[in-house]
């Protein structure tokens, strides 16, 4: 896996975007009212700092928070199709997060390349690892 | 990859569409004929002030619903706890009042809840 990290212009406004379309989600469910919501609000402004924060290893697993903010967004908006309720301002907020994914997907491919050898490549480094270490414990003891 | 990303976008897609599908049969159709007035159900700081209401039963009966908070709720009336049907479904409304006409029910116990923020409760009462 060999993930970009240098940033081109459209790379910018993409990410300038995805942190645009987080904090409004984030503003809407704040606006709310409740535990739950209130909790989606603090979870999608996590996101929006991890999504651009210039720390190494936030960079490192940039692929993991892009992936992981999908699946957030991805969950809000099915626990939504399920309970409802159905009103303009979730319509909004939905469309937001539809549109928030598919831009982290279009950010995905740019800087990472495909999903699935992304994951198979972390899966793989994970594993010989854990390997090494179980191998320095054996010889230890 | 790009059948990837086509298919991030099918999910997406679907969720948005059976939810807009399920809009359209969630609403009851308005009662016809007199209505009578009805309590008022007071929503503030996330709780309804409210939680016990009676009502004519056999008629067809106006709900006032005085929202005091800042945050959006609504009066809906459900057969059961289940909220699987609802004769009534409230506008959802910030820091407003708004009506809700209930169709004339059959003397018994009624549930309703805010359907924004399903812990908000109370029993309609028919009598």
């Amino acid at each position: 896996m060999n993930p970009r990290s240098s940033l081109r212009p459209l790379d910018v406004v993409i990410r300038i975007a995805i942190v645009g379309l987080v904090l409004g989600t984030a503003y809407i469910h704040s606006t709310l009212g409740g535990l739950l919501f209130t909790l989606n609000a603090l979870g999608y402004l996590t996101a929006a700092v991890a999504i651009v924060i210039p720390l190494a290893i936030a960079s490192r697993f940039r692929w993991f928070i892009r992936l992981g903010l999908m699946g957030y967004a991805a969950t809000a908006i099915i626990a939504w199709a399920v309970q409802g309720p159905y009103y303009t301002t979730a319509y909004i907020a939905k469309a937001i997060e539809v549109a928030l994914i598919a831009l982290l997907a279009v950010d995905f491919a740019r800087m990472d390349g495909n999903p699935v050898k992304v994951v198979k490549a972390e899966l793989a480094l994970l594993g010989s690892k854990v390997g090494r270490r179980a191998a320095a414990g054996s010889a230890g003891a | 990859m790009k059948r990837i990303l086509l298919a991030v976008a099918l999910v997406a897609l679907a969720a948005l569409s059976a939810a807009c599908a399920s809009t359209g049969g969630s609403t009851p159709p308005a009662p016809s004929g007199p209505v009578v007035d009805g309590p008022t159900i007071v929503a503030k700081d996330l709780k309804f002030q409210t939680t016990s209401v009676e009502v004519k039963a056999g008629s067809n009966v106006t709900i006032h619903f005085d929202n005091q908070d800042s945050a959006p709720h609504n009066v809906a009336v459900y057969t059961d706890s289940s909220a699987s049907s609802a004769p009534a479904v409230g506008e959802i409304v910030t820091s407003a009042k708004s009506e809700l006409v209930v169709p004339a029910l059959q003397p018994g116990s009624y549930f309703f809840r805010c359907d924004v923020h399903h812990d908000m409760t109370g029993t309609i009462v028919a009598k």
